[in-house]
């Protein structure tokens, strides 16, 4: 594991680009002026108090924030307000959600086979291969007829993995993927994000699991009021945070 | 007229039945009309299109403020008279009864069905939306697979007793002299003086149509239900 930290993802190319990225709600600053680089194959892990602009800065990227100024650069296209562009890099980058905003009246292998069709136009029988196969590495493919009311909470967020891997992304994005699940739950959610890690997929991870971060992440973001305050190696941000607002937060975070 | 003699009705059947299929075939007709003009003006104002979505606004607004039979006249001699004013000899063009019920019926049921689905898409989760957009769906996909496939289902209980509402109002056709299942019942009880029985029957015929349908919609509900700790 250290040796792989050893090899700096950072010096790789990049794959996302933000750079000077602003976005206003009305009067309110969400990000103000904020600049990231994540390499291919770089596992980034964002946290910091609520309200913070973690989770609004990992929606711009995949435009389902519009930013109001500054840019976002995936996979070398630019996300102007053009559909082309904006497509082309949803088409890459997937997203899991907080509380998995899997497709009620579908069923699990359905949930998965759906953008595949639709948008990377695969036939049927391609898609649920496909489907089939990603569901049995989130190890859930005995599953696939259900529907998702039928699942725990912990299974409805491996299938809404698996559903956005099925549009074979080249960045992940998880927005607090584990903040609405049973404590009995997260772990399974997050071996299969541990998993996804090892096998070198980029990662852009709004969490506060502390072990995540340690195990798999190259670097932690700490964000607060719209910025991002503090970077670093997981185990020297953990240990000894250089700001004093970022251990504040880690004071409130361990108790 | 002393006790009732139901046997009348068997003789009477073969026109009551001919009423009843004009009734369906008019509830199917203006169903599928209702539904599909009903949703495009429930799209219209989801998406907030200028001009357009006020006007359906508008339209769903005087509709629904007036009543039916009210509509059906206009409908029936207004319509010929505006038609004749656009032609070039100006002479009112008569677009008959049958088609005055099934147009009237359809555009009069779509702005109902329209305030279903309205709201049925305001009940959409957001994150519904944001996975769609996270997973580069088109905005017809979306909507064509994700969402709407939704509000039908979610709105499906209302829809039905809507068009069971519709089913009984078919028989205010008897203003454009058309024969329904309650016209044909009651041509036929002025002829032969059995007005109780008549009625009964034709009362009891909407019930079992009726319930049987709600029985079928319940039970299809059940076997599709995705209700329970979904998010």
């Amino acid at each position: 594991m250290l040796q792989q930290r050893a090899d700096r993802p950072a010096e790789r190319s990049p794959i996302v680009v933000v750079e000077s990225l602003v976005k206003r709600f009305g009067s309110f600053a969400a990000l103000s002026d904020v600049n990231l680089s994540v390499a291919k194959g770089e596992k980034i892990v964002l946290c910091g108090p609520s309200g913070s602009g973690k989770s609004t800065l990992i929606r711009c990227i995949n435009h389902i924030e519009r930013h109001d100024s500054g840019r976002i650069v995936v996979d070398g296209v630019e996300l102007t307000d053009r559909m082309a562009d904006i497509n082309s890099v949803r088409c890459e980058v997937g997203m899991v959600f907080q509380s998995f905003n899997l497709f009620p009246h579908l069923s699990v292998v359905e949930n998965c086979m759906l953008a595949p069709m639709k948008v990377r136009g695969l036939s049927r029988s391609e898609a649920h291969d496909r489907a089939i196969g990603l569901l049995r590495k989130v190890r859930i493919h005995d599953q696939a007829n259900k529907y998702p009311a039928q699942l725990s909470g912990g299974q409805q967020q491996r299938v809404a993995i698996a559903r956005a891997l099925c549009m074979q992304p080249k960045i992940m994005l998880f927005d607090e993927p584990t903040s609405a699940l049973d404590p009995e739950m997260v772990k399974e959610v997050l071996e299969t994000m541990v998993e996804l890690a090892l096998e070198g997929m980029t990662m852009v991870c709004v969490t506060h699991e502390m072990g995540f971060a340690r195990e798999v992440a190259d670097r932690v973001l700490f964000m607060d009021r719209g910025t991002i305050v503090e970077e670093g190696d997981p185990d020297a941000f953990f240990r000894a945070p250089r700001t004093e607002r970022a251990r504040s937060f880690l004071n409130q975070i361990i108790h | 007229m002393n006790s009732l003699d139901f046997s009348i009705i068997q003789q009477a059947w073969p026109y009551l039945w001919s009423g009843l299929l004009f009734s369906l075939a008019l509830t199917v007709a203006a169903f599928l009309i209702g539904m599909i003009l009903g949703t495009c003006f429930a799209l219209v104002q989801h998406f907030e299109i200028p001009i357009v979505s006020q006007i359906v606004r508008a339209y769903i607004a005087l509709i629904r403020s007036i009543p039916l039979i009210l509509v059906l006249f206009w409908f029936f001699f207004l319509v010929p008279i505006v038609l004749g004013h656009l032609s070039a000899n100006g002479r009112p063009i008569p677009i008959g009864a049958t088609y005055t019920a099934f147009i009237t019926f359809g555009l009069f049921e779509a702005a109902y069905y329209s305030e279903i689905i309205r709201v049925g898409l305001r009940a959409v989760n957001k994150g519904q939306f944001e996975a769609c957009q996270a997973l580069a769906l088109s905005t017809y996909d979306t909507y064509r697979s994700v969402i709407l496939p939704q509000v039908i289902r979610v709105a499906s209980p209302i829809i039905l007793s809507q068009t069971i509402i519709l089913f009984q109002d078919t028989s205010l056709v008897y203003v454009l002299s058309l024969t329904d299942l309650v016209g044909a019942a009651s041509k036929l009880a002025q002829l032969n003086g059995r007005l109780v029985e008549m009625y009964l029957a034709v009362a009891l015929v909407y019930l079992v149509i009726s319930s049987v349908t709600s029985q079928c919609v319940a039970s299809l509900r059940k076997r599709y239900a995705f209700t329970g700790a979904h998010r």
